[in-house]
């Protein structure tokens, strides 16, 4: 067991060596306490890392002779909804941006560029490991979306709505906790640890993809940052005025009715896990945040929260 | 038949009532369209931005009960807009889901909650109306 604070302090070789439940620890580990705005900024300069630096010339190799047509269709089924997303995270952002205060105004720079880093990781995965053809970032998007699900739209959809609700009046507490509920606390709360525990098992039990599992451990630590804003966005947003909980609510009865209408079938046994032990993965990560934080939900949220499915995708 | 003329508005009606053809996806994935649509009552406006006309669909309990084309689309709960181009693209066979995420369908008015909670039943219907033999 690697101690917390080399996930905190590794570069990307050291990374590498990382064990995903140690990163999903340090995410989980300040929530309770919840770091300001300044020291997350100052976090990231420190644990930023240069996506060019990867090499993905043994994944290659993987992909090609060590992996079966199952095991990639697979990995590539659920990859391909963190493409995207990671695109839609990045470019919905900025207009949340725009409101807050300026130490979150700063740390916003930080985590838009976090974001269109990993789009640019999966971007050269897909080209580089997958083969997927395209001059530029947009055609190897188009070239990944027959392998995203048809429910994607669910979540991200709802986030591009709820991005283009608050360019209206980017400083309206109610709809920055609408749209900050969709984004850090189901998106990148629950949907892309689900996926980084997923993929990064399979890679770490298989000893398969050694560039996919650095670029994505260093993903999942950059995610720590995110989560930790958001809920500390959450929290402070509610303790100035409770009446905004009832926003997270509202928002999270959307979400949570729209899960549970998967279109294909995810190939999740390949890569070693059981569509119920997915489904708890993702309750369990909900639950952490909700009660980490404080946030209490009511009992039809509740039971909704009980009868999650599996949806993979991430940003 | 050119679409948003009286008669593909009827036309739309009809197949959005009929529903999507149910292939290529899982069931639970049409089982959740149907617990979307049952009993929903709402107006959608869909419009074009370059000429300003909206086709206007009113859901009654489920069932699609009225087609007009209007260019005022006040007393829909949901405005939502595209280009021409994007109407086209539709037409032409464009993932209506993607055309979502990219925003070139977008809300101009309407809750964006209450919206998303039987968003693909509305895409589904989407599908139908905008690939309709024109
Ligand atoms: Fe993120
Ligand atoms: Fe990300």
């Amino acid at each position: 067991m690697t101690s917390l604070s080399d996930v905190a302090d590794s570069d990307l070789r050291g990374i590498r060596d990382l064990d995903i439940d140690d990163v999903l620890a340090y995410v989980h580990r300040d929530l309770k306490r919840l770091p300001g705005y300044t020291e997350l900024y100052k976090r990231y300069l420190r644990q930023r890392w240069d996506v060019y630096e990867l090499d993905f010339s043994q994944d290659v190799v993987d992909w090609r002779e060590r992996m079966t047509q199952e095991e990639r269709d697979a990995f590539v089924g659920i990859s391909a909804g963190f493409h995207h997303g990671e695109r839609q995270v990045e470019v919905e952002l900025p207009v949340f941006m725009l409101g807050g205060s300026e130490e979150s105004k700063i740390y916003m720079s930080s985590q838009i560029e976090d974001e269109a880093r990993h789009t640019v990781f999966f971007d050269r995965f897909y080209r580089e490991v997958v083969g997927m053809p395209g001059d530029s970032v947009q055609d190897v998007l188009d070239a990944s979306f027959e392998h995203v699900s048809e429910t994607f739209v669910g979540p991200f959809g709802l986030l591009a709505y709820q991005a283009d609700e608050l360019r209206k009046d980017p400083e309206d507490p109610a709809a920055r906790v609408r749209y900050g509920t969709t984004y850090f606390l189901w998106i990148e709360g629950v949907l892309a640890l689900s996926v980084m525990k997923i993929t990064l098992t399979y890679c770490r039990e298989r000893g398969f993809l050694p560039g996919y599992y650095t670029g994505f451990t260093a993903t999942c630590r950059d995610e720590a940052r995110h989560v930790q804003f958001g809920m500390r966005f959450l929290r402070d947003s509610v303790q100035e005025d409770p009446r905004l909980l009832l926003q997270i609510h509202e928002t999270l009865r959307t979400i949570l009715a729209i899960n549970g209408a998967a279109s294909r079938r995810l190939a999740l046994e390949s890569l070693g896990w059981t569509p119920e032990e997915v489904r708890r993965l993702m309750i369990r990560q909900l639950h952490m945040k909700l009660t980490d934080v404080g946030i209490a939900i009511p009992p039809d949220i509740q039971d909704m929260v009980a009868r999650i499915e599996p949806e993979l995708a991430g940003g | 038949m050119r679409s948003f003329t009286p008669e593909w508005a009827q036309a739309a009606r009809a197949a959005v009532d009929a529903g999507p053809t149910r292939d290529g996806k899982l069931p639970s994935y049409w089982n959740w369209i149907d617990r979307a649509r049952a009993g929903y009552t709402a107006v959608w406006a869909l419009g074009v931005r370059e000429s300003g006309v909206y086709l206007v669909l009113t859901w009654k309990d489920g069932t699609c009960a009225a087609a007009e084309l209007t260019s005022d689309p006040s007393a829909a709960d949901y405005v939502l807009v595209a280009s021409q181009a994007t109407w086209d693209e539709l037409r032409a066979g464009a993932d209506p889901g993607r055309v979502v995420m990219y925003r070139q369908l977008r809300l101009e008015r309407g809750d964006v909650l209450t919206f998303f909670r039987v968003i693909y039943f509305f895409i589904e219907s989407l599908a139908t109306l905008s690939r309709l033999e024109t």
